[in-house]
C-alpha cells in the first residue's frame, strides 16, 4: 500500500524546496536554480545530493518523470497527486508552527 | 605530454584521492584517465582544476547531463561505478557534488553495499577453489584467501567509521 501523505512529514528544508520547485515541470539543473532563487540562497544543492533526492522521491511516488521530446538528454519531473498533497500538508504544518509560536517568540525578544 | 603515476587507494578514502588529484592539478598535472591503478595526467601549467569522485551504479545520460549542467565535467570512470569529475578551480560558483552530510553518508552506504556483494561473490568462488585443490596448493589458496579477507575486513572497518562519522554530525 502506498504511504499516506502525512507519513512524509516533516520534510527537510531541501526536500521542501525541491517539491516547491516542481510547481512547474523542470529538469535537474532547473530545480537547482529554482531552489537557490526561491530560498534566497539559503539552500544550495549539489548535483549529487539532488540526484539522490530525486531518485528517492521518485521511488516514493512523490514525483514522477515526464518525457520531453525536445530534450532527450535530461530527465524532467513533476509532482504526483501524492506529492502535491505532501507539499500542501508541510506548508500548513510550517505555517501553524510559525503562527502558534510567533507571539511567544516576540514576547521573549522583548524581555 | 602525458605523465603516469601508479597509486593505490582504499575505496573509502575517496576524499583524500580528490585532494591529491586537485593538488596535482595545481602543479599543472591534470587527470585524464585512470586504468589499472595508474593515473594518466596531461601537463598544462596554465590550468587548475578541482576534482571530485562520485560513486554511482547504473549512471545514465541524465546523471552526466545534470553534473555537466552544474559545472562538473566527467573525465573518466573506474569499473563503471567511480566517476571522476572536474571543474575549473577559479569557478567559485560551482557547488560541491554533495551539499549535505546525509547524502555523503548515503554514498558511503552505497559503496559499502557494492563491496559487500563483491566480497560475498569472492567467498563463494573460493569454496570451489578450496575443494578442487589438495596438498600444498591448497595451503597457497588458503594463504591468499586469508590475506584478501583481512584486506576486506579492514575495508569494511573504514567504511563503518566514515558512515558513523557522518551519522553523528
Amino acid at each position: 500500500m502506498a504511504k499516506q501523505p502525512e507519513a512524509f512529514l516533516p520534510l527537510s528544508q531541501a526536500t521542501y524546496y525541491i517539491l516547491l520547485s516542481l510547481r512547474e515541470v523542470r529538469h535537474g539543473y532547473g530545480i537547482m536554480q529554482d531552489v537557490e532563487e526561491v530560498s534566497k540562497g539559503e539552500v544550495n544543492l549539489g548535483p549529487g545530493t539532488l540526484y539522490g533526492a530525486l531518485s528517492k522521491l521518485e521511488k516514493q511516488a512523490v514525483i514522477q518523470k515526464i518525457y520531453v521530446q525536445e530534450d532527450e538528454r535530461r530527465k524532467y519531473y513533476e509532482l504526483t497527486k501524492l506529492g502535491k498533497k505532501v507539499l500542501q500538508l508541510e506548508y500548513n504544518r510550517l505555517k501553524s508552527v510559525v503562527e502558534n509560536s510567533g507571539e511567544l517568540i516576540k514576547e521573549m525578544e522583548e524581555k | 605530454m602525458t605523465v603516469k603515476k601508479f597509486k593505490l587507494w582504499l575505496a573509502p578514502n575517496i576524499s583524500k584521492e580528490e585532494e591529491w588529484l586537485t593538488e596535482m592539478s595545481q602543479k599543472g598535472l591534470h587527470l585524464t584517465k585512470y586504468r589499472f591503478f595508474t593515473y594518466h595526467f596531461e601537463e598544462d601549467p596554465t590550468k587548475s582544476y578541482t576534482y571530485q569522485i562520485d560513486f554511482r551504479q547504473g549512471a545514465k545520460y541524465d546523471y552526466f547531463q545534470l553534473y555537466k549542467d552544474a559545472g562538473w565535467d566527467h573525465i573518466t570512470e573506474v569499473i563503471g561505478v567511480f566517476h571522476y569529475f572536474r571543474t575549473e578551480s577559479t569557478n567559485s560558483e560551482v557547488k560541491k557534488i554533495y551539499s549535505d552530510n546525509q547524502s555523503i553518508q548515503d554514498s558511503y552506504i552505497r559503496m559499502r553495499g557494492f563491496y559487500l556483494l563483491i566480497f560475498i561473490l569472492f567467498l563463494v568462488s573460493q569454496i570451489g577453489a578450496l575443494t578442487s585443490w589438495s596438498g600444498w596448493p591448497r595451503y597457497i589458496v588458503i594463504g591468499v584467501d586469508v590475506a584478501v579477507i583481512v584486506i576486506y575486513l579492514h575495508l569494511f572497518y573504514v567504511f563503518n567509521k566514515r558512515i558513523n562519522f557522518y551519522r553523528k554530525l
